[in-house]
């Protein structure tokens, strides 16, 4: 809390606040880190094997291996999440199991669980990408402003 | 992946002599650079397939590798066309078409066509 906010306080909130800080748990960030490390490499681990398993047995190369690889990874976290598992994932790994694509099909899938009894349409339809719709909003948009940039440069002859 | 193959250089044409001893002195060449451990080389009628992996800790430098191969090759052997490509993809291709091509009942113009395609797989962006 800034300082400014505490000067407002009177001295009873003040004294409380000082003996909430004695008691409080301090947050384990390092645990939480390598926690974090650990199921996310897990993750991409599982990624890197996928896109080899799609050199081996498909006809993609290590360049376009990447979009079958991702849509695989969305669609087990999809699946999980509806069994109830990447909540327990979730919970204990914190953002190394969100901040991977797998981290995108829990969103869209729990959003959708959870907005289940609103019906299908204004409940599932209307939420599912309540927190999803924002990073494919932001995606599109910012791969638009480059793909302009790129363009513009190739055709100065920059690039 | 990560072991050496070593595959044998090869020319679609095994009695085409000029593409073998070409086919074979490319994969000496590039085999010569420090970042690279393993090299595929097939000659075909006009195009030369060149596929090597690059070291894990060299991987960061492949634009810079892929550029300097390009640069030797075009130095030493002025008039060929060669495709390049670090690719694993392309390599495991390249050292199964080899495989077969030992076969002598697999035509040249078998293996011809099966080397446009890898090419082709090289050129295919998304």
């Amino acid at each position: 809390m800034g300082d400014k906010k505490k000067q407002k306080l009177t001295p009873e909130q003040q004294q409380y606040q000082q003996l909430e800080q004695k008691h409080e748990l301090k947050r384990p960030v390092v645990k939480n880190c390598i926690k974090a490390f650990l199921v996310g490499g897990t993750i991409c681990l599982i990624g890197q094997a996928i896109t080899y398993f799609y050199i081996y047995f498909f006809n993609f190369t290590e360049q376009t291996a990447g979009n079958p690889t991702v849509a695989t990874m969305i669609f087990i976290s999809m699946l999980l999440t509806g069994f109830g598992i990447y909540d327990h994932i979730g919970q204990f790994a914190g953002a190394g199991s969100a901040v991977p694509v797998t981290g995108f099909g829990n969103s869209v899938i729990s959003a959708a669980i959870e907005h289940r009894t609103e019906g299908f349409v204004l409940g599932v339809g209307g939420n599912m990408f309540k927190l999803a719709g924002t990073v494919i909003l932001f995606g599109v948009f910012s791969a638009f402003i480059v793909a302009l940039v790129k363009t513009l440069l190739t055709m100065m002859g920059v690039l | 992946m990560i072991q050496s193959i070593n595959p044998e250089a090869g020319a679609t044409n095994d009695f085409d002599d000029k593409n073998v001893k070409l086919a074979e002195k490319v994969k000496k060449d590039i085999q010569s650079l420090d970042e690279i451990y393993d090299v595929a080389v097939i000659a075909g009628k006009e195009d030369t397939l060149v596929a090597y992996k690059v070291k894990h800790m060299k991987r960061f430098g492949m634009k810079r590798i892929e550029k300097e191969i390009n640069k030797k090759l075009e130095k030493n052997y002025p008039g060929e066309n060669f495709i390049v490509s670090s690719d694993f993809k392309i390599f495991i291709e390249a050292v199964e078409l080899r495989e077969r091509m030992k076969d002598p009942a697999y035509s040249e113009k078998k293996a011809e066509k099966q080397l446009q395609r890898i090419i082709s797989l090289k050129k295919e962006m998304t």
